[in-house]
């Protein structure tokens, strides 16, 4: 009911939250059960920790523990870029060797899981799950409470032998001679068949799987050999699942294409033909799936015999399939071109409608390419044709066979060139418009190998001439005016050329099928680890990877963040910022600084307002911070820094821009175009990073992370980026971002790439770009009346949660006060009007959502003095850190205003 | 490798249960998975195999009485231990009702989905000790009941 995108499931988090930590066993069980069934992504990503945390903890008993490791596997599949899985594998490791059978059989499922992906870090499985399936197996080491039939603890069992498979054998030789022991113990111990069902069903189920392991181990070995026997014996059994399972492993073993498996297969090969006609659709699929695949050339002829007696009476289901089957198998193993094309005859006469496109294709052309298989296949086809069931396909076929090589047994009886016209053409009525126009080409063909039926042609296109279909009447007329030329036929001669052998090509039928195993994971998904290692588990590992090996080149030079690391732009965007924060102390100006505040306080008009503006305090005190943590600051110092930057596109100045604008560009140079958009919902925002690849050549390696204070600011990854940007293209990615507390203005997006084509020339680029997730963005306008604002600014009152600051902008002189409100308007807050009436001010509000803070009120007043091109910020909100912030911040975008 | 879905069907087609244990699924495409597995699985014969193939995945199912048990798996998964889950699924159901008939399941739809988180999660095996998984469900049943007592009063 409650679908894990649904509003009311992110609610439900904080109360998952408290049940997992909760004392409760029973509740954690319960929101273990939720996680695991309905989590989100967010819901993931907040709750992955305490879910580990139960998972690790000695605390818990193993009730909630098994449920912790499973929950956390389902957490893996869905999500598998939030699980730092390889630091974790020690801990998970070490409770595979848990007493409770429970939670090892969880915690096995967790790590055939992580097996898949990161073999390495989990390769200390295979000792363990040796271990203690030696324990289980032999040493007979289990509760009563676990056997199931009479077989211990099955499923356990069966995942530990699935687990071994994602492994090489092991390395170590007392291991594996462990291993042995294990799977010679199962083989030899399964020779009976109980009479219980589930006593069978649990005891084959372990067989199965032990196979399946000892064809991976070693396809060639002893034990494999003692399996054959066993599997030949099933295949007769009466039991169909027993059947059906002993094709599908045989499968396996025909796959792997050991010598003694084929060898021991085709003993069998009559019995698997009989299967091929087995009741059970199911048993029929894996018939023709084993014979398929052990099918070679001694075998070939009787098997493709076989599949062909079955085919017309098989179901249609599965027709298409064995018709592809065949038409590869006659391909691949033909000693002799006769053969194969009465196979491929006969195919298409039995099951035309299912011969696809490909194959007919396929024929002509190895036709072609064979010249000592056309003559017969000329005179096999011609006879088809007169054949009065014969196939649409055929027609094709002979369509294009005779017009190309009719001439070779145009001196045979009963094939003279007349015969072979008119075997085409009693067939050209009731074939489709795609046939009919082949036909047609057929006829143009003929009329220049045979001149002496160029009668009957030229009444046929005549009769064409004004049909329905347009592409028909094109070519009837086309034809019609070739062959009326008079040039002594000399452009017909050189139009109907003999075509060129094809170029060899692989067969498109392998292709075909090779695309419907992908699709289907039939055999080969034996082939380890292939199975759930999806592709969007590779690409975030690789952006991961891509993102520590940055983040570690970054921070050898031991600065703490890595922004310094040379980045020259952010560099002097940071010297900037010192400089202006550190002016030259006790400087002239500094004195009329001082001066002009005290001037604009009296400028003031007598409004509401004036009482709470404060004193300046001593202004014989350290001129640059004053004693309410105002600082001072003259801009204009800052001025000629600015000035040379903003020359070119330089990332500070697309920085400030970002500053009040949603959408832009962050970084642009000559290969690399970074741009950004950004929407922000009270304490929610969703960041688009856009990459785009201005060079001609590839960018390669590419990974890009955002760096914020984890306890300021929550950012999720929503959709990964890919690594490779070809020229000319731009990608995205997404982040969802959750203001906590308040944002610290430092929030980065590392960038590292290599730029070119990885051989001759690869430029590597690393960036840190400072990202605009400010205060601001998270803050909503809000109205209210000039009465309500003012009662509520004298509430708050002065220090320390109010924050001022007087200061000169950059350019020098002050800016209208209409732009000073939309300064204010596009940094979130409302502007209030009626508040105090000076023509100089500017009054705002606004609220701050962030969700662990809470709200928060902000209430702004700039106010300017055109005399001495001075501002005056006076910032007051409910909580003193907001104030200084949004103070600051408000404070440089007005300064750097140009 | 995981179990994908779970559905009981009736054997006149009606569907008494259903769990969905992939979350990629559409509405739509789960209402097809199931009209076409429950059609495949209710024309087959006794005697056949228990299981079949239905797009990328295996459909193992099994009969109790009235009632189909069917469980779609990855295609690589052990067959005939996803076969046992279902046994052990309806054990459990067995001991819980005591002789568990289809009505059992029809108006107590939500203890048997219970059974069945206690047993499964996301499509794994958790617990194979009928014991240990009727406990837990008594434990939570005491706890519902005293809290509800404890509401009353």
């Amino acid at each position: 009911m409650l679908g894990e995108n649904e509003e009311l499931s992110r609610l439900i988090i904080n109360c998952l939250s408290r049940d997992l930590q909760g004392n409760s066993e029973i509740f954690a069980c319960l929101a273990l059960h939720a996680i695991a069934n309905i989590s989100g992504r967010e819901m993931a990503t907040s709750l992955l920790n305490e879910v580990q945390q139960l998972l690790v903890s000695g605390s818990h008993t193993s009730f909630v523990r098994k449920k912790a490791a499973l929950c956390l596997l389902r957490l893996f599949r869905k999500f598998p870029e939030i699980f730092e899985a390889i630091d974790w594998a020690p801990k998970i490791l070490y409770m595979m060797d848990d007493r409770d059978f429970g939670t090892a059989l969880g915690v096995a499922s967790l790590v055939t899981a992580l097996a898949q992906v990161y073999p390495e870090a989990y390769y200390g499985a295979v000792t363990k799950a040796v271990n203690r399936l030696h324990k289980i197996v032999i040493e007979k080491d289990f509760t009563s409470e676990y056997v199931y039939y009479k077989i211990a603890v099955p499923w356990l069992q069966v995942k530990l032998l699935r687990l071994l498979q994602y492994f090489p054998g092991p390395a170590d030789l007392q291991v594996f001679r462990r291993l042995n022991d294990v799977l010679a113990y199962i083989i030899s111990h399964s020779a009976e068949v109980p009479k219980n069902v589930q006593h069978n069903n649990a005891q084959n189920a372990i067989l199965f799987e032990a196979i399946n392991l000892c064809i991976h181990l070693d396809p060639a070995s002893e034990l494999v050999d003692q399996t054959l026997g066993l599997l030949s014996n099933f295949i007769i059994a009466k039991e169909t699942n027993s059947r059906y399972l002993a094709l599908e492993t045989m499968c396996h073993l025909a796959a792997t294409g050991a010598r003694n498996c084929l060898d021991s297969l085709r003993v069998n090969q009559d019995t698997i033909v009989a299967s091929l006609k087995d009741k059970d659709i199911s048993v029929r699929r894996r018939a023709l799936d084993l014979l398929y695949s052990m099918c070679d050339q001694n075998n070939v002829r009787v098997i493709v015999a076989e599949l062909l007696q079955y085919l017309p009476i098989a179901d249609f289901a599965i027709r298409e399939e064995m018709v592809l089957k065949i038409a590869i198998l006659t391909e691949k193993f033909a000693m002799e071109y006769s053969w194969y094309v009465d196979v491929v005859l006969q195919l298409i006469t039995v099951a035309g409608e299912f011969v696809s496109d490909d194959i007919w294709f396929r024929v002509v052309q190895i036709i072609t390419n064979n010249e000592v298989l056309q003559e017969y296949a000329v005179a096999t086809i011609l006879t088809a044709l007169r054949s009065p069931t014969c196939h649409e396909t055929t027609v094709k076929v002979g369509g294009c066979v005779l017009g190309e090589y009719g001439h070779l047994i145009a001196n045979m009886p009963g094939c003279a060139p007349i015969d072979q016209f008119t075997a085409l053409h009693t067939k050209f009525p009731i074939c489709s418009v795609q046939t009919r126009a082949l036909l047609l080409t057929t006829y143009v063909k003929f009329m220049n190998l045979f001149p002496e039926i160029k009668g009957e042609i030229i009444a046929v296109f005549k009769q064409h001439q004004s049909v329905l279909d347009v592409e028909l009447q094109q070519r009837a007329n086309e034809y019609l005016r070739l062959a009326t030329r008079d040039d002594g036929d000399e452009l017909l001669q050189t139009v109907c050329e003999e075509m060129p052998a094809y170029p060899e090509r692989e067969s498109a039928l392998l292709l075909k099928l090779n695309q419907k195993i992908a699709d289907t994971e039939d055999k080969r998904t034996w082939i380890i680890g292939g199975k759930d290692a999806n592709t969007e588990v590779a690409k975030a590992k690789a952006i991961r990877d891509a993102a520590i090996a940055a983040a570690g080149g970054a921070g050898t030079n031991g600065v703490p963040r890595p922004v310094a690391a040379g980045k020259g732009l952010l560099k002097t965007f940071e010297d900037k910022l010192q400089e202006s924060n550190n002016p030259p102390a006790g400087s002239t100006e500094e004195a009329d600084l001082l001066k002009a505040i005290e001037l604009s306080k009296l400028d003031m008009p007598d409004g509401g307002l004036s009482e709470t503006i404060q004193k300046p305090t001593t202004p014989a005190a350290a001129p640059t911070v004053d004693a309410l943590g105002a600082g001072v600051i003259d801009y204009s110092l800052a001025k000629p820094v600015v000035k040379a930057l903003s020359g070119g596109m330089d990332d500070s100045t697309l920085y400030s821009r970002l500053v009040t604008a949603a959408n832009g560009l962050l970084h642009r140079d000559a290969n690399l175009e970074i741009g950004l958009k950004t929407e922000y919902r009270e304490h929610i925002g969703r960041i688009a990073i856009f990459f785009g690849n201005r060079s001609s050549h590839a960018i390669t390696s590419l990974a890009a992370e955002i760096q914020a204070d984890p306890k300021q600011v929550r950012v999720t990854l929503l959709q990964p980026l890919p690594s490779i940007i070809p020229p000319g293209t731009q990608l995205h990615q997404i982040y969802k971002v959750e203001c906590l507390g308040v944002c610290d203005p430092l929030s980065l997006l590392n960038v590292a790439c290599a730029i070119g084509d990885g051989i001759s020339l690869n430029v590597p680029v690393n960036l840190s770009l400072r990202l605009p997730i400010l205060l601001t963005k998270f803050v909503t306008p809000i109205q209210l009346p000039a009465n309500d604002f003012f009662q509520r600014w004298k509430q708050i009152g002065g220090p320390p949660r109010e924050s001022q600051a007087v200061f000169r902008p950059a350019s020098g002189t002050v800016v209208a006060t209409s732009d000073l409100a939309k300064i204010i308007t596009s940094l979130g807050l409302g502007i209030i009007k009626y508040v105090d009436d000076s023509p100089l001010s500017v009054v705002g509000a606004g609220i701050f959502n962030a969700s662990e803070l809470g709200k928060v009120g902000c209430m702004v007043r700039l106010e300017k003095n055109e005399q001495y091109e001075m501002y005056r910020l006076t910032v007051r909100t409910t909580n003193e850190i907001v104030s200084d912030v949004l103070r600051a911040q408000i404070e440089e975008c007005v300064a750097l205003h140009i | 490798m995981a179990i994908r879905f779970m559905l009981l069907v009736s054997r006149q087609g009606k569907i008494r249960l259903t769990k969905w244990f992939t979350s990629d699924w559409t509405a739509k495409e789960k209402a097809k998975a199931v009209k076409d597995v429950s059609q495949t699985v209710l024309s087959r014969r006794t005697k056949m195999c228990n299981v079949l193939e239905y797009k990328d995945y295996k459909v193992v199912y099994r009969r109790y009485a009235s009632l189909f048990f069917i469980a779609g798996t990855d295609p690589d998964d052990n067959e005939l231990l996803t076969l046992e889950i279902i046994h052990r699924y309806v054990e459990v159901l067995d001991k819980w009702f005591l002789n568990v008939c289809e009505l059992d399941i029809i108006f107590n739809f939500q203890q048997a989905y219970a059974i069945m988180d206690e047993l499964l999660i996301g499509g794994e095996m958790q617990e194979s000790s009928k014991r240990s998984a009727i406990n837990s469900l008594k434990r939570m049943e005491e706890t519902e009941k005293s809290e509800q007592a404890s509401l009353i009063l």
